[in-house]
């Protein structure tokens, strides 16, 4: 199997002196095709900052980072490309932008990465369609609950075929019927795209989904 | 998706109006303080040009026609007439007086240009009715009988027949001349220069000033200076009257209103600058986020961009728009410049944009992270 995601040796600090907090500490990490990983951990072991690390939102201080085979060069690459080009990010407090519909919140993703609008629509309603929400294609946020609008942003995550999506605490703000529910799409989707999803959670309840549990603890891997 | 920055602004329809008016407003009333001057600059030359005297004579020491406190004895008049590079008989003498005729009962403010009818200083014929009466003598005689006559700018509103009140005389209104405001709207009063004195300048045998055309072989400078070398008179040109009573009556009281002017400037680039960046706060959660999900720089500062030039294209034009407006509905004589106000209207685009830009600039430097993070 190849590796979407090959972090080694991967570090990130906060702060500076005294206060300096190793957030992630060299860590190792592969991820594989099609795999579904959870990361779990306590809180402030680093998970966030892990998957930021891998989604390249922050660079690291230390480590080497491949996507797709690829080897990331954080300094003269523009990493805004591998962000819409290769990674679907999915966060706990859904941030879908308030002033637009279900299906426009989709055409963002893709209008990022300069789709054509005819082409965006078609493909943003047929993703809504998927996750179930045909009939709420033209809701703003405001009008959707907190399981709609998480369904919408794994429609925005995959609106670019990513090779991998990134997930931080989705259910955190779900009730344990819309998590199941949620979990149930992943797993549909999974099915659909073959899409790599990691998982931050806290809930014990999701881990039988997973594929693989990666464990953390102060920066670092424990268990994989 | 090109609508996308419209979707944002009808959203925050409100702040996007506040704003676009906010620059409106800003903008009309730096073009209306600008026509208003204009439009007193136009009225304190018009008269004087209209009269098409070259040299202007007043007494010594009074800083030039319009300016200071002049009175010159009419003697004076054989010695121009007589006097070298004026042309021959065209020395005028003349009043002009401010006055507070009682119109229709209410006191009002006007200016009572005494001159001889045919000569220099003002209209010959009337628009409506007829010119007054002019007295018989070419010199001062007191006991001259010439009925009180006036003939009234057309704009005042009386008809002709009526009476005026000035200097507790009644006068009678018996014709109308093409408009002639004088600075802030001050209406013009033509009358004979003897009814002038009689009334005005308790009946002495004085003018204001003498004003005169040089022959046309001369330059009129040269004319001027040669009078103004006199003990007794001062001489300025045309011009330099136009420039002295300029000075006098616009520019310099205007100098605050000047200063108003840039500062309202000022604050329309701080208010567009306010606005954005409040807007711009509001907004670093959602900028952060679509940061993270793979917005470049380019593509976000796009975003706002469009939203800022678009907020102040419409603010720009629609106070160039209301500020025609309003000086059309003014009730003073305002007169904005085309070119000035395009000239306005461009460096407030510039400033608004750029502001804006500033804005938009801090904004954009968010972390993304913040999509992890929620609320700050
Ligand atoms: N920008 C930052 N500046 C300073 N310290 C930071 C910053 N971001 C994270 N940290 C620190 O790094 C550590 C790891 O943070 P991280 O957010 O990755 O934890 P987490 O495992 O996601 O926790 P949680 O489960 O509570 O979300 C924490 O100790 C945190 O305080
Ligand atoms: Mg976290």
């Amino acid at each position: 199997m190849t590796a979407v995601v090959e972090g080694t040796g991967l570090t990130k600090r906060f702060g500076t002196g005294d206060a300096t907090v190793v957030a992630v500490d060299s860590v190792d990490i592969r991820i594989e095709e099609s795999e579904l990983v959870m990361i779990m951990g306590d809180s402030g072991c680093g998970k966030t900052t892990l998957i930021s690390l891998l989604g390249c939102i922050l660079t690291p201080d230390a480590g080497e980072l491949r996507i797709d085979g690829a080897l990331i060069d954080p300094v003269n690459e523009d990493l805004s490309v591998i962000r819409h080009g290769k990674i679907g990010f999915v966060f706990q407090l859904f941030h879908l932008l308030p002033y637009l519909t279900a299906v426009e919140n989709v055409m963002v993703a893709m209008d990022i990465a300069s789709t054509k609008t005819d082409a965006a629509e078609k493909r943003a309603t047929e993703l809504l369609t998927q996750v179930g929400l045909s009939e709420r294609v033209h809701h703003r946020p405001a009008q959707l609950s907190g399981g709609e609008k998480q369904r919408v942003s794994f429609a925005r995550a995959l609106a670019n075929r990513p090779k991998i999506i990134f997930a931080d605490e989705p259910t955190a703000n779900l009730d344990s019927r819309q998590s199941d529910n949620l979990m149930n799409l992943i797993q549909e989707l999974r099915r659909e795209h073959q899409t790599t999803i990691a998982i931050v959670t806290h809930h014990e309840g999701l881990k039988e989904n997973a594929d693989r549990i990666i464990e953390m603890k102060d920066g670092r891997i424990v268990t994989t | 998706m090109k609508t996308l920055f419209l979707k944002d602004m009808r959203y925050r329809r409100a702040r996007v109006v506040l704003t676009a008016l906010g620059i409106t407003v800003l903008i009309s009333l730096i073009l209306l303080l600008g026509g208003i001057m204009n439009g007193m600059r136009i009225q304190a030359r018009q008269y004087v040009e209209s009269t098409g005297a070259d040299v202007w004579i007043s007494a010594e020491g009074s800083g030039g026609a319009f300016i200071g406190f002049s009175m010159v004895v009419e003697e004076y008049m054989a010695f121009l007439n007589s006097g070298p590079g004026l042309a021959p008989d065209s020395a005028s003498p003349l009043v002009f007086a401010q006055a507070r005729p009682s119109v229709r009962g209410k006191s009002t403010k006007a200016i009572v240009v005494g001159y001889k009818l045919g000569q220099l200083g003002g209209p010959n014929h009337a628009i409506e009715g007829k010119m007054f009466t002019p007295s018989n003598f070419e010199d001062y005689r007191p006991e001259d009988p010439v009925p009180y006559e006036v003939v009234i700018d057309e704009k005042m509103g009386l008809e002709i027949g009526e009476q005026i009140t000035l200097s507790n005389e009644k006068v009678r209104v018996v014709g109308k001349a093409k408009s002639l405001m004088f600075v802030l709207d001050t209406p013009l009063l033509f009358m004979d220069v003897r009814i002038a004195q009689k009334l005005l300048l308790g009946n002495t045998p004085h003018v204001n000033m003498m004003i005169a055309k040089t022959d046309t072989n001369e330059q009129p400078q040269q004319i001027a200076a040669g009078l103004d070398a006199l003990e007794t008179i001062e001489a300025r040109t045309l011009k330099q009257t136009l420039t002295d009573i300029i000075a006098y009556y616009v520019d310099e009281p205007m100098k605050a209103v000047q200063f108003l002017r840039v500062m309202l400037w000022l604050a329309a680039g701080i208010l567009i600058g306010m606005i954005t960046y409040v807007t711009m706060l509001e907004k670093t959660q959602e900028i952060g986020v679509l940061k993270a999900i793979g917005g470049s720089n380019g593509y976000v500062m796009g975003l706002l961009l469009k939203q800022v030039v678009l907020i102040s294209v419409v603010g720009v034009v629609l106070g160039l728009i209301l500020s025609y407006v309003f000086a059309a509905a003014a009730p003073i004589f305002v007169a904005i410049n085309f070119v000035e106000s395009i000239i306005v209207v461009c460096i407030s685009f510039v400033v608004c944009c750029g502001s804006g830009y500033l804005a938009a600039r801090k904004a954009i430097a968010v972390d993304p992270m913040i999509a992890f993070r929620g609320e700050i």
